[in-house]
C-alpha cells in the first residue's frame, strides 16, 4: 500500500479511512469502481474536490444492484438531496454501511430508512404494501398484500400508534432469532454467484441476515 | 429526505423536542442496551459521551443531521464510521478532532483481522457443503417449483445414500468373503433324491433368446443361481474361520438398524428445525417480510428464485390463516354438513380400496388356477404375464386410485398441508404397503401350506418343499421382479402418460388444452413411490442380497429422469405445503415402511423352517439357530450373560423402565409447553406497561418543562 496513488490526497484517503470501514485498497478499488460506471463523468483526480454527481440509472445499473428490487430507494437514501443522484462520497458511504463490518444497528437505521417510502421517519402501512409488492413482484391479490401488511404492524408495532417507528423497527428486526440467520445465510452461500463473497458465521450475526453487499 | 443544508459545514440541529422523546426514552432502557451491545472492551454503539447526550439521542430519532453545537469531547474515531451522517458531516466532524492522533482502536483492528480470518477460513468451511452432491440442482428445483417438490428430491437423496450404505455392508460381509474365500458352490446334482425333494436350478445350457429375456425379468435361469439370490450361498468358506450364515444374518441385522437410526436422526432434526422456525411466536411476518430480500442477491435467476421461494412462503401462511378463519365462522349447520360429507368420502374410498385389495389378491394366484392352465403353459409371453399378474395389478392400482383419492380428499376441505398428510397415511400408504402386503400373505400361504404344519405338502420338511423347492429364492425373485416392474412403471409413465398430455394440451387450444397440459408434480405420490421401493428392498434384501445395489442404480436412474421429466413436462406449483409436512413427515412413513418390512423379514427368520437344500442356513431347524450356535461357542460367563437378555427377567424390567421414560417425557413436554405459553404472556403484558410508563414519563416530562 504505497502512496503512490495519485487519485486522493493523503489527507482525504485518511478522512475516508476513519469515516468508513474500508482499507485504503478497499477504498481506491472502490473509487475505480464508480469510475468505470462513467468513465467520461468522472476526473482521475480527486485532489481538487470535483462536484460530479452520477444519475441514479447509471448507479442502479451496476451488477450488485440491478436485481435489487429495492435499489431506486438505495439510491435515494444514499444520496444527498434524495433524488438518487451520488457523489463518490454518497458511493462510498452507501457501500461503508452495506459492508460486513458495519454493525448491526446502523444496518438497522438505513434499512429503516429504505423501507421508508415516504420519508416521515415512520413504516407506515402504505410504505409497507409498496415494500410487500415490491418484494412479490405482484404476485399476490390485493387482499393479500393488505392481509400481510396488517399482520406485520400487529406484530412489530409496540407504542400502538398503527406505524412503526424506528424503534419498533430495530427491535424487531435485531431480536430476530439466529437461526434464521444461518438457515438464511445457508440459502445465501449456495445462491451466491460471487464466489468470494462467503461469510463467516460471526459476521453475520452482528449484520442483520440480509442487508449487506460485496463489492 | 431532509438535507441538512447545502453543503459546507452548516447543519441545524433537528435535536429532540421539549423534553426526552418517546424512542429517545425507549432507547435508554436495559433492553435495547442488549441490542447495542457490541462485545466486550467496545463501547455500545450510540453510547454517548456525557455531553454528546443530546445529540446521541438526536441522531437516532431523525435524520442524518449533526451536531454542529459544542461538542467538548468529539466521538472517538471508532465511532465516527459508524455514525449514520452523511460522508460531509463526518469529515467535518474529522477535521475538528484536528490534530489528535487518530489512533486505531485495537478493537476494531482486532476486528478487521478477525474478519480477514474469517474469510480465508469461510472457503474450507464450505468444503463439506461442497460435498453434498446435487446442491445447485435441489436450490434450483426448489425456487422454481416449491419447497415440497424439492423435499421429494431431498428424500430421494437420502434414500440414495441408505441403499449405498445397506449395499456396501452387505457386500462386503457377504460376497467379499465368498469371492476371496470359499469356493463358489455348485448347485445340487440333479439325480440325488433326497427326502426334501430335489433342487434342479442349473441353467439348461443354450436358452432362445426370449426365454433369455423373461429369464432376466424374472430371476430365473442363469440369474436364479448367482450371488444374486439366496440360495447361491453355501454352509461353509473354506478355512472355516468365516461363519458365513452368521455374517449374512448380521448383515441384515445391521443395515436395518443403521437405517433406522438415520431416519429417525433425520426425522428427529427435521422436527426441531421445523418446530423452531414456524412457530408463530418466533418468525413471524414482520421478519419474512424484512428479511426476506437476500442484498447480496446477483443475477434475474437467483433473485427469480429467491422471489418465487418468499411468495411460496408466505402463501402457505396466508392459505392457513384463511382456513382458520373460515372454519371460525362455520356455523354448526355447516359443520354437520361437512362431517357428513367426509364420511361419505372416507367411506367412498374404503369401497374403492376394499375393491383393489381383492383383484390383487385374485391377480396372486392362490389356487395356482391360472398358472396351472395348459393355454398358459404354452405360450411363453403368457406365462410371463401371468407370473407378472400381481405386479401389473398393484401398479395399475397404485396408478389410478391415488389421482382419484387425492380429489376426493381435496374436497374434504382441509388446508393443503393437512390434505397432503391426510392423503399420504390414510389411503395411500394403506395402498402401496397393504398390496405388498397382501402379495406377501398369498406367498406365505404357498410356503407353508396356509400355515398348517400338518398338511400333507407340509408334513415332511416343514414348508412346501414340492413346489417350492428353495423358497428363500423364490420369495427373493418375487422381490426382484416387483422392484424390476416398478422401474419400468417409471420409465413408461413420462413416455405414456405425461409426453402424449403436454403434447395434447399444446394441440388443443383453450381451457381443455389448459387442463390437459398443465402437469404438477403431486409430492405424496411420488413420496409414496419411493417409500414403496424402499421398503421392497427392506423386504427383499435379506432373500436377494444384492437388491440394495439394483436398487441404488435404480434410484440414481430415477433421480435424473424425475428431474428430466420435471423440468420439462411441469409447471411450478399453485400451491404448497409447509416445510415441516416433509421435514417429519416422509421420514415417519418412511419409518412405517420400515417397520412394515421388518414383519415378514423376522418371521421368516424365526418360524419358517428354511430350505435343506440351498442356502447357508441348510440343515438348521431354523434361521436363526446360527447365533445360539455361536454364542455356545464363546465363553461361559459371556454365553450365560447373552442368554440372561433373551429372559423374562430382562425383557420385563427393560419394558418398564422404557415406559416410564417415556411418561417422564411427555409430562416434562407438555409442562414445558404450558410454561411457554405463560412465558408469552408475561412478555406481552411487561411491554404494555413498559409503553405505558414511558408514555407517562414523556407526558410529565413535557408539563414539567411547560412549567419552567
Amino acid at each position: 500500500m504505497g502512496n503512490k496513488q495519485t487519485v486522493f490526497t493523503p489527507e482525504q484517503l485518511d478522512a475516508y479511512q476513519d469515516c468508513t470501514f474500508f482499507t485504503r485498497k478497499e477504498i481506491l478499488k472502490l473509487f475505480y469502481r464508480f469510475q468505470d460506471l462513467a468513465p467520461q463523468l468522472v476526473p482521475f483526480d480527486y485532489t481538487g474536490k470535483p462536484d460530479v454527481k452520477l444519475p441514479y440509472e447509471v448507479i442502479c445499473g451496476m451488477p450488485e444492484l440491478k436485481d435489487n428490487p429495492f435499489r431506486e430507494r438505495i439510491a435515494q437514501v444514499f444520496s444527498q438531496d434524495g433524488d438518487g443522484n451520488m457523489t463518490l462520497d454518497d458511493f462510498l458511504d452507501m457501500f461503508s454501511v452495506m459492508s460486513e463490518m458495519a454493525p448491526r444497528d446502523l444496518k438497522a437505521y438505513y434499512a429503516f430508512k429504505i423501507y421508508d417510502f415516504n420519508n416521515d421517519d415512520y413504516i407506515c402501512p402504505l410504505d409497507l404494501e409498496k415494500t410487500v409488492t415490491k418484494l412479490t413482484r405482484g404476485e399476490l391479490t390485493p387482499e393479500e398484500v393488505g392481509l400481510v401488511c396488517e399482520k406485520v404492524i400487529n406484530e412489530a408495532d409496540v407504542d400502538n400508534d398503527g406505524k412503526l417507528s424506528l424503534d419498533d423497527f430495530q427491535n424487531m428486526i435485531l431480536h430476530a432469532p439466529d437461526f434464521l440467520r444461518l438457515c438464511a445465510s445457508t440459502m445465501k452461500n449456495a445462491v451466491d454467484t460471487d464466489k468470494n463473497s462467503t461469510v463467516c458465521p460471526q459476521r453475520i450475526l452482528q449484520s442483520i441476515s440480509t442487508f449487506h453487499i460485496r463489492i | 429526505m431532509e438535507a441538512g443544508g447545502a453543503s459546507g459545514g452548516q447543519w441545524v440541529p433537528r435535536g429532540p423536542g421539549p423534553g426526552p422523546s418517546l424512542p429517545a426514552l425507549l432507547s435508554q432502557l436495559p433492553s435495547s442496551a442488549t441490542v447495542r451491545y457490541r462485545g466486550p472492551g467496545i463501547p455500545p454503539w450510540g453510547a454517548p459521551e456525557p455531553c454528546l447526550e443530546q445529540s446521541g439521542q438526536g441522531h437516532q430519532a431523525r435524520g442524518k443531521a449533526a451536531p454542529a453545537t459544542s461538542p467538548e469531547e468529539p466521538p472517538e474515531s471508532q465511532a465516527l464510521r459508524e455514525l449514520p451522517w452523511p460522508m460531509e458531516a463526518k469529515r467535518y466532524l474529522w477535521k475538528r478532532q484536528g490534530d489528535r492522533p487518530t489512533k486505531q482502536v485495537v478493537g476494531m483492528r482486532g476486528s478487521k483481522g478477525a474478519l480477514l480470518l474469517g474469510r480465508a477460513w469461510a472457503p474450507l468451511a464450505g468444503i463439506p457443503k461442497m460435498l453434498e452432491p446435487w446442491r445447485t440442482t435441489l436450490m434450483k428445483i426448489g425456487g422454481q417449483y416449491g419447497a415440497g417438490t424439492e423435499s421429494y428430491f431431498r428424500l430421494l437423496r437420502f434414500l440414495l445414500g441408505l441403499n449405498i450404505l445397506g449395499a456396501l455392508f452387505q457386500g462386503a460381509l457377504t460376497l467379499l468373503p465368498l469371492f476371496l474365500l470359499g469356493p463358489l458352490p455348485q448347485p445340487p446334482s440333479p439325480g440325488v433324491s433326497q427326502p426334501c425333494g430335489s433342487y434342479d436350478p442349473r441353467p439348461g445350457g443354450l436358452v432362445d433368446y426370449p426365454t433369455l429375456l423373461t429369464n432376466l425379468l424374472s430371476g430365473e435361469g442363469h440369474l436364479e443361481w448367482s450371488p444374486l439370490f439366496y440360495g447361491f450361498y453355501p454352509v461353509q468358506l473354506r478355512g472355516g474361520t468365516f461363519q458365513l450364515p452368521l455374517a449374512y444374518l448380521l448383515s441384515t441385522f445391521v443395515s436395518g438398524l443403521l437405517c433406522l437410526l438415520l431416519i429417525l436422526r433425520r426425522s428427529v432434526s427435521g422436527l426441531k428445525q421445523t418446530l423452531l422456525s414456524e412457530s408463530g411466536a418466533l418468525t413471524s411476518y414482520s421478519h419474512r417480510i424484512f428479511s426476506a430480500w437476500d442484498f447480496r442477491l446477483q443475477g434475474a435467476g437467483p433473485a427469480e428464485l429467491r422471489r418465487r421461494a418468499l411468495r411460496y412462503e408466505l402463501q402457505v401462511e396466508l392459505e392457513e390463516a384463511a382456513a382458520r378463519k373460515s372454519a371460525e365462522a362455520r356455523s354448526r349447520g355447516q359443520w354437520a354438513a361437512l362431517w357428513g360429507a367426509r364420511t361419505l368420502l372416507n367411506l367412498l374410498m374404503l369401497a374403492l380400496l376394499g375393491a383393489a385389495f381383492y383383484g390383487i389378491y385374485w391377480a396372486t394366484d392362490p389356487d395356482g388356477r391360472l398358472q396351472n392352465d395348459p393355454v398358459v403353459q404354452e405360450v411363453p409371453i403368457l406365462k410371463l404375464l401371468v407370473a407378472y399378474l400381481p405386479s401389473i395389478f398393484m401398479s395399475g392400482a397404485n396408478l389410478i386410485l391415488p389421482p382419484v383419492l387425492g380429489l376426493l380428499t381435496g374436497l374434504e376441505g382441509y388446508t393443503r398441508s393437512r390434505q397432503v398428510q391426510l392423503i399420504l397415511l390414510r389411503w395411500t400408504v394403506f395402498l402401496r404397503l397393504a398390496s405388498l402386503v397382501v402379495l406377501l400373505g398369498s406367498l406365505w400361504k404357498q410356503i407353508t401350506c396356509g400355515g398348517n404344519p400338518e398338511a400333507e405338502a407340509c408334513a415332511t420338511c416343514g414348508y412346501a418343499y414340492r413346489e417350492l423347492p428353495c423358497w428363500e429364492t423364490r420369495l427373493g425373485q418375487e422381490m426382484y421382479k416387483l422392484l424390476l416392474f416398478d422401474l419400468l412403471t417409471c420409465l413408461a409413465v413420462p413416455l405414456l402418460v405425461q409426453f402424449p398430455r403436454k403434447l395434447l394440451g399444446s394441440m388443443c387450444g383453450g381451457p381443455l388444452g389448459r387442463l390437459l397440459g398443465t402437469l404438477e408434480f403431486q409430492v405424496p405420490d411420488e413420496v409414496l413411490g419411493l417409500v414403496y421401493g424402499q421398503t421392497l428392498v427392506w423386504v427383499g434384501g435379506f432373500y436377494c442380497p444384492l437388491l440394495a445395489l439394483l436398487n441404488t442404480a435404480k434410484f440414481l436412474l430415477l433421480f435424473y429422469l424425475k428431474r428430466f421429466t420435471l423440468f420439462t413436462f411441469f409447471s411450478p406449483a399453485s400451491r404448497t405445503f409447509r416445510a415441516s409436512t416433509a421435514n417429519f413427515f416422509f421420514p415417519l412413513v418412511l419409518l412405517l415402511g420400515l417397520a412394515l418390512s421388518a414383519v415378514p423379514v423376522l418371521y421368516g427368520i424365526f418360524v419358517i423352517p428354511p430350505s435343506k437344500l440351498c442356502g447357508p442356513f441348510q440343515g438348521q431347524v431354523n434361521i436363526w439357530a446360527s447365533i445360539p450356535n455361536a454364542i455356545q461357542g464363546l465363553s461361559q460367563g459371556v454365553r450365560d450373560f447373552l442368554f440372561s437378555l433373551g429372559t423374562l427377567s430382562f425383557a420385563v424390567p427393560l419394558m418398564l423402565a422404557s415406559s416410564i421414560l417415556m411418561v417422564y417425557t411427555l409430562t416434562l413436554a407438555s409442562s414445558y409447553g404450558r410454561l411457554v405459553s405463560t412465558l408469552k404472556g408475561h412478555i406481552k403484558m411487561e411491554s404494555e406497561s413498559k409503553v405505558l410508563l414511558a408514555k407517562r414519563i414523556v407526558e410529565l416530562g413535557g408539563k414539567n418543562h411547560d412549567l419552567h
